[in-house]
Parts: C-alpha cells; structure tokens; sequence
C-alpha cells in the first residue's frame, strides 16, 4: 500500500484515534513535530509531489461528479483506463470533482510535471488516444485552456490560461477553490492543499472565540434567509442543557440549484470540516447530514467523507486530543422540498412530517426538543474557509450589509451554463451577460429568475442590480440558495408563473389553510388564463390572494409562494392582459392560445396528427400534405406533441 | 409576569403565555378554528392572525408573550386576510348544511362568515330544522338550500319555508348538493322555479341555476341512483 | 388496488423482511423513514401488507405510517413498471419543453388520465424533481425499480422522449421474460 500523508513517518510517532496528537493536521505538512530527522521530512515531501503530479510524474484528472458522470463521464474514464493499459504509459489516473464550468463536460486534465496543466473540453471517448499521444509529446495546442505555463510545451502561448477566461476571471474562488482540483474521496489530497486547517485553528481557540471569529466575518446563512451564522450560534451555545444538535441541510431542492452537490461531491471535506467547527463552537456531540433522496452521489460522498475523518481521528471520541466528542451521521431524506424548511426537516428526522409554528425556534428548541443548529452546505464551506484564511481575507469581498462570496447556478437561457462563485454585490448583469455569456444566439433576455419556488422574476431592464440580500428583496426577488435561471423572449411569463406554482402546489405539505387551499385556487386561475378564459377580475384575485398567502401562511414555503406569480405581476402585468384581454400568449407558449400549423415542407403525410386530432380539425391522405382547420382546432396541442418529425409549428 | 399591550392596551399575563391568553385578558378576542387548549396548537388555520407593530402578521394562538410586545387584533390588514382565509375555506368545504349536527346556530363558520362578510353559506346553516323536522322532507318547496344565509331564517323558524328574499347562492357546487336533496323529497321542479321567480326574476343567473338544478335532477333520475 | 403485489409477494416474506428490519431499527418511531426506506429497497415499493406487518410489529399506529409514506415523494404505494421513466420538472427542463415530452411520452403508452404505468408493467412514467443537471436540459432519468439501474439522458427532444420509452419498453420486456 502507498504510503500516505496521513499515516505515521515513523514509530516515533504515536497517533491514532485512541490516543489522538494534537500536533496532528499542522504535522501532516509540515512534520515531523516532535523528532528531527531529515528521511521522515523528505518522505512528506515526496508524497505531496506525487500527489500534485502523481507517482510517476504523471497525471490525468477525470471530473466524476453528477453533471460530468451525465454528461458521459464515465464513458471517457473508461477510455483513459484503456488506452494507458494498452500504451503501457505510467499515469496516475484520479477522480476529481467539478469546477462547475458545466457547458464544457466532460473535461479531462493532464498534468506532468514540466508540462502545463492542460485542461480538454467536450471530451468523447474516441478523442483519448490523441489527446493523451499529443500531450505526452509536450504539445498542448488542442487544450481548451492551461492553469499555468511553463514556457516548455508546445503551443502554449495559443491556449489561453483559464484566469482569462471571461467565465472564470470574474470569479473569486473562495470555497470552491478544491472543486475540479482534488479527489472528492481522498481526505489526504484535502489535507495536501491545506485542508482541516481551520478545524485545527478552531480547537486551539476557545468556542466563544470561534463564534466571535465568525461575527467579524460578517458570514450569513447561505441557505437563503441570510440570518447571521455567529448569532443562530450563540443563541444555541447558551442554552442550557448538555445535548444540542447540528444539522447539516443538504436538502437543496430548488430546481436549477446544485451548488451544494457541486460542492458535496466536488469538496466534502470541507463542508465537514465546517460542521466540525460549528458543533465545536455550539457545543453539539451529534450531527446530521440531511441529504436529497434525488441527489444519492452528493449522498455517497459525504458518507465517505465522514467515514474517512471517522478513520483519522476527526470526528469520535476526544477529536485531536481537545476533549471535544462528536460524530455524524448521515441521512438520506424521502423526497419533500418543504424539508428545506428548519422545523420540517426536524420532523422529517424524527419520523413525521410537515413544519411548525415558530417560535420557538430550532436554535432553542429544534430536534427532539433540543437546542439545534441547522445549517446550510455552502455556509459551512464558509466556516471552514474563514477558520483557516482568517475573517479579514473573507471581509475583503461583498457589500456593506453582506461580506463575502456565494456561490450562484446559472441555467436557462445562457451560453454556459455553470456554477460560479462571486463577491456578493456582483451585479445580475455581470453573472449572467458576462461570466455566462449571455443568451444563445439570436434570443433576448426577458427575464431572470432568482430564487427558485420562492423567489421572483426580475425584468431585463433591472439587470443592473447587485446581488445581495436586501437589494433582490427590494425587487422583489430573494436570493434564496443562490439559483438562477435566466428567461428569453421565448418563454411567457404566465406560464413561467403558473409553472413555479404547479411545484409549489405539490410540495406544500397541506398544515395550513392559505397555502394549502389558497396557492391551489392560485393555480387554478392561473390555468384559467392560459386556457384564454381569464378576465380582469382574474388578476385582482391574484394579487389579493397572493398577498394574503405570503403575509398568513405558517411557514416560509407558504411565506414565499406567491412570489412568482407576484413579481410577474408587478413587471410584466401587460403579458397577463394581452391573455385576458385579447386571448393571446404573445411568447406562444400557452397550448390554448397559440394557433397550430402544420408546415407542408416538413410534412411527410403520414396522419399521425389526424389520428389524433380530438377535433377532427385536420384533413389529408396518407402520402399528401395535412392541413389544420383553425376554426375547428380546440388547441390542445395534441398535434404537436404526437408529430413524429415535428412538422406541427406554433404561431 | 410579562407586560404586553393589546390594541395598546397594557395587560399582564404569565411568562410561558400566548398572546391569545393576553388578548383575552385585555377583553378583546380573535377568531379560532383549529385551536384546541393542551390539545392542537398548531395554528393551521390561520384565523386568529393579529398584527404585530413590526407588520408581520403572527397567529395568536402560539405565539409566545415577549416584553413590551405590541399586538392589534383588528386592523384592516388583519381583517382583510381573515376575510379571504374564510374564502379559501369556504370553498374548500363541503356544504351540506341542510344534514348537519351544527345548523341552527352552532355553527362557526357561518358566524365568522356573517361577520367577516363572506358569501355563499346557505339559510340551512341557520335554520334550527333539523332531520325529519326539516320542511323538505314533508314535500314542501323550501328555497333554504339555494338562498343566501344572514336573515337568522325567521320564516322556517315558524314552520313555513323560506322564500330567498336575500337573494341566490350561484356556486355550482351548493346547488348541486340542493338539487340531489330536492330530488330525494320530491319537490316538484316547477313548483320550485315559480317560488324562485319571486324575489329572484331579475337575477342574472336565475335560468343558470335552474338549468344546474334541473341537470342534476335528470342525471340522477335516469341512473335511479339517488331514489 | 394492488393486484401485482398480491401477485408478486409471497406472504411469508412480508413478516421475514419486515421483522430484520424492524430488529435493526429497534421498531423506534423515530427511524420511521428509514424502515419504510429498507423496505422499498427491497420491494421497489411499499406494498400494503408490509406497512401492516410493520405497524403490527413495531406498534405505530398504521394511519402515521402511511402519513410519512403519502407525504414524501420517494415513497410508492403502487408496484412501478421494470423501469420507471422521471420526467425531470426542474425550471431549465421546462422552459426548454420537458412538460411537452412528458406529455408526448404519456401519449405514446395511451396511458389514461390517472395511469402512470403501462399496462404490461414494463414502463412508469413520472415527473421527478430536479436533479441538479441543469446543464443538460431537458433531462430524462431512467431507473430500473429495483434500484441497480440508472441511466441519465440529456437534451431529450419529442422524437427522443418517443425512443426513449419504446427503447426501455423493448429492454423491460426481455429482461421480464428472463426473469421468469
């Protein structure tokens, strides 16, 4: 077996989760500690070579992460596997995890040393054999982009380093600094680039100490509230009793946001390490990873992760000798977005279901009735970043009311999609025109909408606006966990509405009357409207019941539910109209008001669309073109939704 | 003990309190449903939702008493969100008003409903009539289950049935459950439309609601389900 | 209600499968979740009789048990096709016409208003919550029911959705023969 960073140098050495060393991360890197010898030295050393480099000076970097494994990932692993075994070429072939650059996978990286870090886009299979052939001859002209160069390879001065990429220059890495970099299941590769660090800081502080290092940071939950982390903290820390719990909220279930899987399977350990700290700094001797049934890799990696730390003394009895216990465990979640909710996804541990009243709130009063911290995936990132950078590294970024990065998906409409990570205050513009490049050609930006379910839609005209808090609330917005999706003149803002109330409806866990009765008779209408029968009075219900929910519902599912159909509302109020006054979906979405043709140039006759015309609107013979009677067509849409070569056109 | 002020007016109650306990305290009162004392308290149904000086509005019921905390029981925000909360359950429920153990006055919904200025409970609620003393189902032509309640149902109160002075109920659904009732007692349809045409000859929906009945009555007959 | 699983579950491994889970778990309330997670693990669904089973063993009253199992979406109380076909409804799938490829896929089974598996128990088709590939909207995800296989597809169009279900149709069919 190789030996590894995290095994002893020599017998000297007496660490082991029993009979932890306190000196233990900071001797990983820098050790030996306590004995002198120049072997035991060079023995770290080299290992932290191989590891950048990998045993024979050689390396290939395979992302394995969800998006990378469905964008055919595995597929390209195996093609690497295969063409070194038959080249006979000594590489180390390494997982990483995704840099969130997701418009480019499956990516591979090759790194020798001498060489430049060369990274290839929108790999296949059959692309190995070259790519592997060239790099090895010292040519890189075929790389997508380079980490850095060394003035030895090939073609070198063409590609361009991935910090002048538009998509990357903009960003400021901060916890998705490992992600792309390291392998998500090695903890020594985690410790190699300075991992646990901040855990060690942690435990030689005080918890009050720690707690007081995060009030200077400024760090607000990421999860969406923004509520200040050092608060939520201290409230728990000082309520009395022994047992208290912390909770890690893996339950991202917004539609169009991964970046706590990006950062669950990309990074594990460093969202652990934070949950280390934050049980340390509250107290806590029991923790809970609560992860989305939907997400079973994000799953997979945290419970390696949590078992490898288990291994080394991280998490157990007495972690590195301070005196401090605590051990996680990891729970898979049964499929419920209202479990993103603090109190439901209590209930959803404790083997009931739906949220509660609050107060009183977790912090006093949360898990089997105990003090509980619940906190989001991204914010413990954030933990354990400051712990190890310090909080005025972390000061430097963000706004007034907000320090920082965060961490924002932007889907949608846009030439890259991606995750990316920027200063808080960046403004909307700046993320989706630039660092995502914008719509695809010959589409506009109407919209975006930030904040999944819960959030709102900001028109074009307010792209200027910077991303905090406060500002997105202002406009109707929340930042929510940080997605976004970006909307083009193609898509109707109605139907956008009703479709974020559609998931709202399914997800609301029926407890109260104004979520559970009101957003279905939202719904309703809304379905009224696109069916081209709405009317003015239509959309008074709407905003009266919108607001009626957001101000009574018990909890913030309820709270925020009407906010797309609110926010659609306040900006794009003349799409609404032009459905209930003229009966018209000017993006020619909605089925019911779009009129259907069939376009004789696609048309191959063979009466599909007839066969299936509820109606009888459309005549034809087998063999001859068909034709739609728009006045007998009832729109249903059946038409185009059964046309084998998509001859039925929308107008 | 624990100041809090009700409508501004100072009133003290124990430290683990809920504002609803201070409101009671202070004289005034607020709306329940779903509240049950040391059984439910989960406020699922949002009625008894007072505003707090802040704006945001918190259910009484199970909200704790806090310091110096300022409550109103009655603004216009509050009232307007109970109003609508009271549509939502309105029309969610299934109302069968004219069988129901709580007509005649024990019925909560129709006395939030009469104060809150919500429509479309029939005068069945109301009408202290119940089972075989019901005047349908002696074969009398009783508009109740089509009428909107309010009067107090004065006229089945005496023992002769009610004519629909305040007017029809248009939603479908009430009609439909009346249809099938007028259709169990026999009532004659024609009968019926001339009592409706007395006070509701110029309604805009009186031959809808004709129609609606009359289908009803058709569908079920055919079947000869409901006999 | 459940005519495949009267078919397809010998009683007598109801009362095994359900005792070792409930033993591992304590019969405890609180690993409620869990216990009705094994089971379906081993099932691909809940069937009735083991949700009695369970409640007779453990003591919880059989109305919390199909509490937690109504409520969370992972949970089936209806035996799922061989493979069962998740339409992703995330926002990027939708606004790129997942809703219309779901609908084309239906259409294609003659699945009726309320039907979500074929009726030679090869196919279900669902609406799942978003997986997170975003950047391969829209997103279809195919899983076999006893959970060992998973195949994502990315940029689904009409035609695609079509093939996609004659495609797993075809394979549930073989494997089905195979199996018996």
């Amino acid at each position: 077996m190789t030996w590894s960073l995290m095994d002893k140098c020599c017998d000297r050495c007496w660490h082991s989760p029993e009979y932890p060393c306190r000196h233990y991360i900071r001797c990983r890197l820098n050790g030996p500690l306590c004995h002198e010898d120049p072997e035991c030295r060079k023995k770290r050393e080299n290992r932290l070579r191989e590891i950048m480099y990998g045993k024979y000076g050689f390396k290939i970097k395979v992302p394995m992460a969800s998006c990378t494994i469905a964008a055919g990932a595995r597929e390209v692993y195996d093609a690497v596997i295969k063409e070194v075994k038959s080249r006979g070429i000594r590489v180390d072939v390494r997982k990483t995890g995704c840099m969130g650059m997701c418009y480019i996978d499956p990516w591979i990286e090759l790194v020798k040393e001498g060489m430049p870090a060369a990274i290839y886009a929108n790999v296949k299979p059959e692309d190995i054999p070259k790519i592997i052939k060239e790099y090895l001859e010292g040519d890189v002209s075929g790389a997508f982009a380079l980490r850095y160069r060394t003035g030895k390879a090939k073609g070198e001065d063409k590609v361009p380093l991935l910090e002048e990429l538009e998509p990357w220059k903009n960003q400021v890495r901060w916890v998705s600094r490992n992600c792309g970099i390291v392998d998500p299941e090695s903890i020594e590769e985690y410790i190699a680039l300075g991992g646990y660090r901040g855990l060690d800081r942690a435990l030689n502080m005080k918890p009050e100490e720690v707690i007081e290092e995060i009030r200077k940071s400024g760090l607000r939950g990421r999860g969406g509230a923004g509520f200040p982390t050092w608060l939520k903290w201290k409230i728990a820390r000082e309520q009395p009793g022994d047992v208290k719990y912390i909770i890690m909220n893996a339950d991202e279930g917004d539609p169009g946001a991964f970046m706590n899987r990006l950062l669950a399977e990309s990074d594990p350990h460093r969202v652990l390490e934070g949950m280390i700290i934050a049980a340390y700094a509250i107290g806590a001797s029991k923790g809970f990873i609560f992860v989305r049934a939907e997400k079973p890799l994000m799953a997979e990696r945290l419970a390696k992760a949590v078992e490898q730390a288990r291994k080394y003394g991280l998490l157990g009895e007495n972690i590195l000798g301070r005196g401090f216990s605590f051990d996680v465990e990891v729970i898979l979640s049964a499929g419920a977005f209202v479990c993103g909710e603090e109190t439901a996804l209590i209930a959803a541990i404790e083997g009931r279901t739906s949220p509660r009243q609050r107060p009183p709130y977790p912090a006093t009063r949360g898990l089997w009735g105990k003090p509980t911290i619940i906190n989001n995936v991204e914010t413990l990132a954030h933990v354990a970043t400051i712990m190890a950078e310090g909080w005025e590294k972390f000061v430097k970024y963000g706004t007034e009311k907000t320090k920082g990065t965060k961490m924002f998906c932007v889907t949608g409409s846009v030439k890259r999609t991606g995750a990316y990570e920027v200063p808080v205050g960046t403004t909307i513009e700046k993320l989706v025109m630039e660092i995502a490049g914008g719509p695809p050609e010959g589409r506009k930006v109407k919209a975006v909408q930030i904040g999944g379910p819960s959030g709102g839609c900001i028109p074009a005209s307010l792209l200027s606006t910077p991303i905090d808090y406060e500002t997105l609330q202002k406009a109707g917005a929340i930042m929510g966990s940080g997605g976004i999706v970006v909307i083009d003149d193609h898509s109707c803002m109605v139907d956008v509405a009703k479709f974020f109330t559609s998931f709202t409806v399914a997800e609301s866990c029926g407890k109260c009357f104004p979520c559970r009765i009101g957003m279905k008779i939202l719904y309703d209408t809304l379905e009224k409207i696109t069916n081209g029968e709405g009317t003015e009075e239509d959309i008074e219900i709407l905003e009266e019941l919108g607001d009626v929910i957001r101000s009574s519902s018990l909890c913030a599912l309820g709270g925020t539910a009407p906010n797309p159909v609110l926010s659609t509302l306040r900006y794009f109020k003349d799409e609404y109209l032009a459905h209930v006054r003229d009966k018209r979906c000017p993006a020619k979405v909605c089925t019911r008001l779009v009129e259907y043709w069939i376009n004789p140039e696609k048309c191959t006759g063979c009466g599909t669309c007839a066969k299936n015309c509820p109606a009888n609107a459309i005549t034809g013979e087998p063999g001859k073109k068909y034709v739609i009677d728009p006045s007998k067509c009832i729109r249903c849409g059946r038409c185009y939704i059964t046309c084998p070569v998509g001859a039925v056109e929308k107008r | 003990m624990v100041k809090v002020y009700v409508n501004d007016k100072p009133v003290e109650v124990g430290e683990g309190a809920h504002l609803l306990d201070a409101i009671i305290k202070a004289g005034y009162s607020v709306p329940t449903l779903c509240f049950f004392k040391e059984i439910y308290r989960e406020a699922s149904c949002r009625m008894c939702i007072v505003e707090l000086a802040n704006g945001r509005l918190v259910p009484a019921c199970a909200y704790p008493v806090s310091e110096g905390l300022k409550i109103y029981t009655d603004t216009e925000r509050v009232r307007r969100n109970r109003r609508v909360i009271l549509e939502l359950i309105l029309a969610a429920h299934r109302m069968k008003c004219q069988s129901c153990p709580r007509k005649g006055g024990y019925c909560l919904l129709l006395d939030l409903a009469k104060e809150y200025g919500v429509e479309g409970i029939p005068v069945c609620a109301e009408c202290p009539l119940h089972e075989s003393e019901c005047l349908l189902t002696k074969g009398i032509p009783c508009l109740g289950p089509i009428t909107m309640a309010g009067c107090n149902s004065p006229c089945t109160r005496e023992g002769t049935p009610c004519i629909g002075c305040r007017g029809p109920i248009t939603r479908k659904d009430v009609l439909e459950e009346a249809a099938k009732l007028y259709l169990k007692y026999n009532i004659d349809l024609d009968e019926l439309y001339s009592k409706m045409k007395l006070f509701w000859n110029n309604h805009p929906k009186l031959d809808y609601i004709y129609n609606v009945i009359k289908e009803v009555i058709k569908k079920n007959t055919k079947e000869g389900s409901l006999r | 209600m459940v005519p495949h699983a009267m078919h397809e579950v010998p009683p007598e491994s109801i009362t095994k499968v359900v005792s070792g889970i409930v033993t591992r778990y304590h019969g405890e309330k609180r690993h409620l979740m869990r216990m009705l997670q094994e089971i379906q693990a081993v099932y691909g669904y809940l069937p009735r009789e083991a949700l009695e089973e369970l409640s007779r063993l453990t003591g919880i009253p059989l109305v919390d048990i199909l509490t937690v199992a109504t409520f969370y979406h992972q949970f089936k109380l209806e035996r799922p096709g061989y493979y069962i076909i998740l339409v992703c409804m995330g926002t990027a799938c939708h606004l790129k016409g997942n809703l219309d490829n779901y609908e084309a896929m239906r259409s294609f089974l003659g699945l009726g208003k309320y039907e979500k598996t074929a009726k030679d128990g090869t196919v279900t088709i669902e609406k799942a919550r978003c997986f997170g590939a975003c950047s391969l909207a829209p997103v279809v995800m195919v899983v076999s029911r006893d959970g060992k296989e998973r195949y994502l597809h990315g940029h689904v169009t009409l035609q695609e959705a079509r093939r996609i279900v004659a495609k797993y149709r075809a394979l549930a069919l073989r494997k089905m023969r195979g199996e018996k």
